[in-house]
């Protein structure tokens, strides 16, 4: 009996992690999802109209890292630092605030010391190279920035994939002449920022007020669970109407949008949680130790509840990613910035049904939002005492 | 004579991961007709595991019995009679026996009914399962019966009752009738009281030796407490790592148990542990002037939660779970606050902490009132007052190591100029519970509970407390860790003139740890005084009632 106690009691987070990835549709999403993450990482170094390297009279260069942005220098260095501080020994808090710090000093020295041009000219390395002027170009594996509209070339857009030989684009290209496969790359950046933006937003606040009103109870939550029930009856999609319409098309706004609707959620998840675990013994010993409000709150309650809110948070991004999808197809999404949703209705927009335009972005947009959801769904079976299987 | 049971060379294992665990290893022993045979072991022991071998209600896919066999008397019901070995025999046989001639008690009753039906529509279920062709109206008839039998008042009324509608005890009584239904010849009671308060004990334990009596029916009864088997046994089995280590009849193994182990247990209980005492021994102050100023003063303290009815929750009545309770703890004394479950005692020691907001009444200490404080007035109070929790399990926090659940505290209340100098204070505290230092770095599920009982004392003590609440802390440990904790605790009094508000139900604990006791019913505190008078000439009706329920050893040496 002792032995079987034992083993219920082994590190919970170890044994959740052990079941999610025991999972097959929990691995095929997690695969897609990193596939997705490094993709967009690397997007400058996977489809760029600057050449990775060339050579110059005899000097070489690398127009691909002249043209670095903050941003892209900013996901670089979360990236890394993800990387880096995986197999380190830190509590989790720990980690995020260095990979925090990591980033913001990489967003300051980029700002501070990166100059890209202000007027991207993407066809000067084609013509250069067409005219003779480097010795030899290293080209990205896609030859193309998603903002190339080719115009050297001269070509019709909506052309499917491999249409021309001089011009390979493996997924053809869209009304303006650009490549779909380079816009669908530097798209999944959307993709997943807006996804991990918006949830992060909506978790920050639910968890907050959600942890307040479960740890207080009483009038906090009468209030709480009011404001929940006011900000639930929202509907999101005609907010983020009303508000593109005032405010013009911003990614940020959008982001900030979809989390402050989101957030009742969790704040409900967590307000459970709360009420439950306040009660427990450890915590009323922290108390009783004279231990500070907020670390009673998020340092001896949050880790022990944050397992439901992390599995209402991988449905979370699925949904934010298709909201922004949605906009976007309505036309009312971002204006020349690539993005599934708005490539999803150039397929149905000129008078012939373009296939290629609606099966690369619609089959992102559905994998990913697949993935998440196999992923929330097995943490759920894992967290879910009453699926586990009897006597494992 | 033939035996009705008789196990033989039994062993169980247990797949456990890609391990086995043999939680039953070559264990044999017989059960004559009428007889109540006591299976007494520590958690893990594998008396569980036994029993539950017996009934064949092990999971199929974990469980497997690599030797053993079990030979039952089984009655037809024709009456004839047959040894058959309940290890091969099929399904539906084993099936017929369990229910029908082997019965079943389990340890929780809040549990092991199903708070959907009905007590009465429970009962007739179980008794269909075994008299199929019963007509609904004679159905009913036995199970009103059954509950007449269990003493179960009104039963007439009671059989449309729900679960919850019935307290722990009759809860119990049920499923007695339930497992005495079909009248088996066998009743396995599985820790049938453990759950239950020592008065409510007493009767389901005469209850049961009454229909015994009735019936001739035998008992195989599991226990850890030899206070129950002195009671209840005629002869005894002491299990230990799945093997039977000793059995006989239970008055030569009180007396003169052979095997060391046996010895081991019985000296652990806290009415065979030798008190010695050190240092000062603070006598009871009665109110004189002579008397040393108490450390803690709890004068009329009330507190009593709203009964909210209605849509707009309005205050309809109230729980008066403390109601008026003053109680005074000197310096270096141990005051236990004894009581049956839901008599407010560990409400009282929440609210003297002020974990529990007080409705009335006040608490000083040292002489200042500690009473509406805010946070912030409170923070050198929550230094000086310290809590340790019943339950191991849940009273450290699972995602931090030891060593933060320590340290946070100390760095709280500036205990400790640097962290070299905080760690080296909680390694000397963990020596103080007797726990290696190295402890400090595991996290709590990688202890057993005797081990995380004592991280939960080092936890109130890196904080040098002068004043601590002891909430039931020995009532989830096996004898022998609970002796070790109440050693550790009357050291810290001795060595550190610690005092202590040490709540228990379990007047034995009481009797050895502490100098004053008080007998709390119903919010209020009905006696108190000094521990030896309290408990050995008590004045009040609900102490005497109490202390006679008590199941002790030397009641059934004397005899």
């Amino acid at each position: 009996m002792t032995d079987v106690a034992h083993m219920r009691s082994r590190s919970f987070s170890a044994r959740i992690a052990r079941e999610v990835l025991g999972a097959w549709g929990a691995r095929i999403g997690l695969g897609w999802i990193l596939l997705l993450a490094a993709v967009a990482v690397f997007a400058p170094f996977l489809a760029s109209s600057h050449p990775l390297l060339l050579s110059e009279a005899g000097q070489i260069r690398s127009p691909v890292l002249a043209h670095l942005t903050t941003g892209d220098v900013m996901m670089l260095a979360a990236f890394f630092g993800v990387v880096l501080l995986w197999r380190v020994r830190t509590p989790l808090y720990r980690k995020g605030l260095i990979l925090l710090g990591l980033v913001l000093l990489a967003g300051l020295a980029a700002g501070a010391w990166l100059k890209p041009p202000q007027i991207v000219i993407y066809e000067q390395y084609r013509e250069a190279q067409r005219a003779g002027a480097y010795d030899w170009v290293l080209n990205t594996p896609i030859p193309y920035s998603p903002k190339d509209y080719l115009r050297d070339v001269g070509q019709s857009g909506l052309q499917g994939p491999l249409a021309s030989d001089r011009h390979r684009h493996f997924m053809g290209t869209e009304e303006n002449g650009a490549d779909v496969l380079s816009r669908m790359i530097h798209a999944s950046r959307i993709a997943l920022g807006i996804g991990f933006v918006a949830t992060g937003i909506a978790m920050v606040l639910g968890v907050i007020i959600g942890g307040l009103m479960g740890y207080f109870s009483g009038i906090a939550d009468i209030i709480g669970m009011r404001l929940v029930e006011i900000f639930e009856a929202i509907p999101q999609l005609f907010l983020l109407l009303t508000f593109v319409a005032f405010f013009g098309r911003s990614l940020y706004i959008m982001m900030v949008i979809i989390g402050l609707t989101a957030w009742p959620g969790y704040a409900r998840y967590v307000r459970a949680e709360y009420l439950k675990l306040r009660r427990q013994d450890y915590v009323q010993a922290a108390v009783a130790s004279g231990i500070p409000l907020t670390s009673v709150l998020f340092r001896h309650i949050l880790p022990n509840g944050v397992a439901p809110i992390l599995v209402a948070a991988s449905f979370g991004v699925a949904s934010a990613i298709i909201a922004e999808a949605v906009l976007s197809f309505l036309g009312l999404g971002l204006v020349d910035d690539p993005s599934w949703g708005q490539m999803l209705s150039q397929a149905v927009k000129s008078s012939t049904f373009n296939w290629w335009m609606a099966l690369f972005p619609g089959g992102a947009i559905f994998l990913t939002v697949l993935s998440y959801n196999l992923i929330g769904e097995s943490m759920r079976d894992a967290i879910d005492p009453y699926l586990r299987k009897s006597g494992g | 004579m033939t035996m009705l049971l008789d196990v033989k060379n039994l062993r169980t294992w247990l797949r456990s991961g890609d391990g086995v665990v043999k939680a039953v290893d070559d264990v044999s022993f017989s059960i004559a007709p009428g007889e109540t045979y006591c299976l007494v072991g520590e958690s893990g022991s594998g008396k569980s595991v036994t029993a539950l071998s017996i009934i064949q209600l092990l999971p199929q896919d974990i469980a497997s019995h690599p030797g053993g066999e079990i030979w039952f008397d089984y009655r037809h019901d024709s009456g004839e009679r047959e040894r058959i070995n309940l290890l091969d025999r099929e399904i539906q046989v084993r099936r017929r026996i369990r229910g029908g001639r082997i019965g079943m008690i389990f340890q929780e009753p809040m549990t092991s009914l199903n708070p959907v039906f009905t007590v009465g529509e429970q009962l007739i279920e179980a008794l269909r399962v075994h008299y199929p062709q019963l007509p609904g109206a004679e159905a009913r008839e036995r199970a009103i019966d059954a509950l007449a039998q269990v003493q179960i008042p009104d039963p007439a009324s009671r059989i449309d009752d729900y679960p919850h509608q019935l307290s722990g005890g009759q809860r119990q009584r049920v499923m007695i009738a339930m497992a005495m239904a079909c009248e088996p010849d066998l009743l396995i009671a599985d820790e049938p009281t453990t759950a239950l308060d020592v008065t409510v004990q007493r009767e389901i334990l005469r209850l049961m030796r009454e229909l015994q009596q009735r019936r001739g029916t035998s008992i195989l009864f599991i226990t850890h407490d030899f206070g129950v088997v002195s009671e209840m046994a005629d002869r005894v089995g002491v299990m230990r790592h799945g093997k039977l280590v000793e059995e006989g009849a239970v008055d030569d193994m009180l007396r003169a148990p052979a095997h060391p182990y046996t010895r081991e247990l019985l000296a652990a209980l806290p009415e065979n542990l030798r008190r010695e005492r050190r240092g000062v021994v603070v006598p009871f102050a009665a109110a004189g002037a002579s008397a040393p100023s108490p450390l803690l003063e709890i004068q009329d303290l009330k507190v009593h939660f709203p009964v909210r009815k209605g849509l707009f929750r309005r205050v309809v009545d109230h729980v008066r779970a403390v109601d008026g309770v003053s109680l005074d703890v000197n310096p270096g004394q141990i005051v236990a606050l004894v009581g049956e479950s839901g008599c407010g005692k560990t409400t009282l020691g929440r609210a003297v902490l002020r974990l529990e907001e007080p409705t009335g009444g006040s608490v000083r200490f040292d002489g200042q009132t500690v009473t509406g404080l805010s946070r912030q007035e409170l923070k050198p109070f929550r230094r000086a007052m310290q809590i340790i929790f019943q339950d191991p399990v849940s009273s450290l926090n699972p995602r931090l190591n030891i060593a933060t659940t320590l340290i946070e505290p100390m760095k709280v209340h500036g205990i400790g100029d640097s962290m070299d100098e905080r760690i080296a204070r909680a390694e000397e505290i963990l020596q103080r519970v007797q726990l290696e230092p190295a402890s400090l770095w595991r996290y709590p599920h990688e202890f057993s509970g005797g081990q995380r009982q004592r991280i939960g004392i080092a936890r109130a003590l890196v904080l040098d407390p002068r004043f601590v609440v002891c909430d039931e802390v020995t009532s989830a440990l096996d004898v022998s860790v609970q002796a070790e904790i109440l050693q550790i605790l009357l050291k810290l009094r001795d060595e550190h003139g610690l005092s202590m508000l040490f709540i228990s139900h379990d007047i034995g604990v009481v009797e050895y740890l502490s100098d004053v006791t008080a007998v709390m019913t119903e919010g209020r505190i009905v006696e108190m005084g000094p521990t030896s008078q309290v408990c050995g000439r008590p004045a009040h009706p609900y102490t005497r009632k109490l202390l006679a329920a008590v199941p002790r050893l030397r009641d059934r040496l004397a005899s």
